[in-house]
């Protein structure tokens, strides 16, 4: 939630909603954050669940104060994943400005070398621990509810897009980075491939979702994202053009003003038809091809920047025993009177608003589970 | 042989929409389909064809029979599968255009008889029912020689220097056509896969 720029529709940033519930836990003694963590085994019945925690060791304590000495200690750079990759930080890196709890990581590829040394010697609080190890524990709980999230399905398995190989073929997460101010390019939408601001771009909808090659089901908040990836993109540039490729757009009851206000705008254009492929062309660029099936013309339209609108997928789950996926890997309880609930894109693909109110309710069901 | 498809009262008629979600293979599929263009768009041919994959399921889904059975789309697929792979809804589109090839020629639609693929392909069959194997050469006659000598010999003027250029480069062989050993095996399968289709389209509703 964190990486997103902002939130449709009203396009307010999502750090307001965030410091209120990083404020809330923080104040709430009965509730306890283990992070880096994740979960290995679920076993035993309501009122009497083990839950068996994987935690990953950060190499920092907790007497970190995000001063920051010990990421201007290394020249040494990884890949920056909360960019998805498309920046690079520090090894000693502040995982982001709204970062809970507000403490340093480490990353595991510097332990070994004479950097991790250096890092070490930087902090004057002696927070760095570089022994830190991987621990397991179990906690005793009596309802459990799944807030796993999720994770933006890989573009690179939609091999007519040529996501692996077109540099200004992006998807959009990665647009909603390079949009945000906090992001690589501090918020400034330019191309990948040689940094110019893009003029002519290209949404496609559906990328990987409801398609039984990829995700069978509709992600339901892509067609809204990309919306507001178009309001990005007319709010940089006042001649920039925007094509939306799309199937049916899904803008459910209240979201359908926000569609409205977007579409009226005549740099906007929508096109009936699902790209067939993106080619690349004569310099390099992307082309996309397909049928408008309105006009029934074959098109072939080169562009500046394309976005591809991938899926949501259930992330944090695969693998765990004991946890109740359906099909797709969403977490959907069968019995929901056994003390197991799910909130959020943990449940099924959902927005930010239907993710808080599936959240409030699993909470109601867990408190009156155990009661 | 017998079982036709329902003759159309009107333009529009769904008893024929209804016949091909029962009986084509994969034409149920049909009914999943969301009009996304992705198989026509993704047709190296689609720019030839007068309505493509798409539309042609569009036509069907409205029961537009004598539109659907009249279009060169039957005829121009080229059998590379794009689209099969491609179609978010799994329908087996090309399979799904041959079986409406088969039943175009089946209830002797004009297009079916003047079409060259269909031309073509008699030849293809004519070469491996003889001989057991297709052979280029044999093909290439039969499909020549259909529509009368004179117009056999035009056209194989026609691509006499590519076939020239073939025989250099050792693409097209001067020799007897091979043939297969137990020929009399293979009409056997022949005849048995016609019995097949013979009952499979008599239990056509």
């Amino acid at each position: 939630m964190a990486q997103l720029n902002r939130y449709f529709p009203k396009l307010c940033h999502p750090t307001c909603g965030l410091e209120i519930n990083f404020q809330r836990i923080r104040r709430n003694p009965k509730v306890k954050v283990f992070t880096l963590a994740s979960v290995a085994a679920v076993t035993g019945e309501r009122g009497d669940y083990t839950v068996t925690v994987r935690q990953a060791p950060r190499y920092v304590k907790a007497n970190c104060t995000a001063c920051g000495d010990c990421a201007r200690a290394t020249e040494m750079k990884v890949q920056n994943q909360f960019d998805y990759n498309l920046g690079k930080v520090s090894a000693a890196y502040l995982p982001h400005e709204m970062a809970f709890p507000m403490r340093y990581v480490i990353a595991p590829q510097v332990l070994g070398t004479p950097e991790a040394e250096r890092i070490k010697a930087a902090c004057k609080y002696d927070a760095v621990d570089l022994d830190e190890k991987e621990s397991t524990f179990d906690l005793h709980v009596g309802a459990i509810v799944w807030a796993t999230g999720w994770q933006p399905y890989d573009a690179a398995r939609i091999s007519p897009y040529r996501y692996a190989y077109l540099k200004d073929v992006i998807t959009n997460v990665e647009m909603e980075r390079l949009a945000a101010p906090n992001g690589p390019t501090q918020g400034k939408i330019v191309r990948p491939s040689d940094g110019v601001a893009p003029k002519k771009v290209a949404l496609i909808q559906c990328a990987g979702s409801r398609d039984y090659n990829h995700l069978e089901y509709c992600s339901r908040i892509c067609c809204l994202a990309s919306m507001k990836h178009a309001a990005y993109m007319r709010e940089q540039s006042a001649e920039a053009t925007v094509d939306i490729y799309y199937i049916d757009i899904r803008a459910h009851d209240k979201l359908e003003a926000f569609y409205r206000k977007v579409v009226n705008d005549p740099h906007v254009r929508l096109i009936k038809s699902k790209p067939a492929e993106i080619k690349i062309g004569p310099d390099g660029g992307p082309v996309v091809c397909g049928e408008n099936t309105i006009t029934r013309e074959i098109y072939a339209e080169p562009y500046d920047l394309v976005v591809l609108a991938t899926g949501m997928q259930p992330a944090g789950v695969e693998g765990v025993s004991g946890a109740p996926v359906d099909a797709y890997g969403f977490i959907v309880p069968e019995d929901e009177t056994q003390g197991i609930f799910s909130a959020g894109v943990a449940s099924g693909p959902l927005d930010v608003s239907m993710s808080v109110q599936s959240a409030t309710a699993a909470a109601l069901k867990a408190i009156q589970a155990i009661r | 042989m017998t079982t036709m498809s329902p003759t159309p009262t009107r333009p529009y008629d769904l008893g024929f929409t209804r016949w091909v979600y029962q009986n084509i293979d994969g034409g149920d599929r049909m009914a999943l389909c969301m009009q996304c263009g992705v198989c026509s768009g993704s047709c190296p041919l689609s720019t030839t064809m007068d309505n493509g994959p798409r539309k042609t399921f569009m036509m069907i889904r409205a029961g537009m029979k004598d539109a659907v059975l009249k279009s060169d789309t039957l005829w121009n697929c080229v059998s590379c599968y794009n689209c099969v792979v491609r179609c978010p809804r799994h329908v087996p589109v090309a399979y799904i255009l041959h079986e409406l090839a088969t039943l175009a020629v089946r209830e002797g639609y004009a297009p079916a008889r003047t079409s060259e693929t269909n031309k073509f392909v008699k030849g293809f069959t004519w070469s491996f029912e003889t001989f057991g194997r297709t052979d280029e050469r044999i093909i290439s006659l039969f499909y020549y020689f259909q529509d009368g000598f004179v117009a056999g010999i035009k056209k194989l003027l026609a691509f006499k220097s590519i076939a020239f250029a073939f025989v250099k480069v050792g693409r097209l062989p001067l020799g007897l056509p091979h043939r297969i050993k137990n020929r009399g095996e293979l009409k056997k399968m022949l005849a048995a896969a016609a019995a097949i289709e013979a009952r499979h389209t008599a239990g056509r509703k």
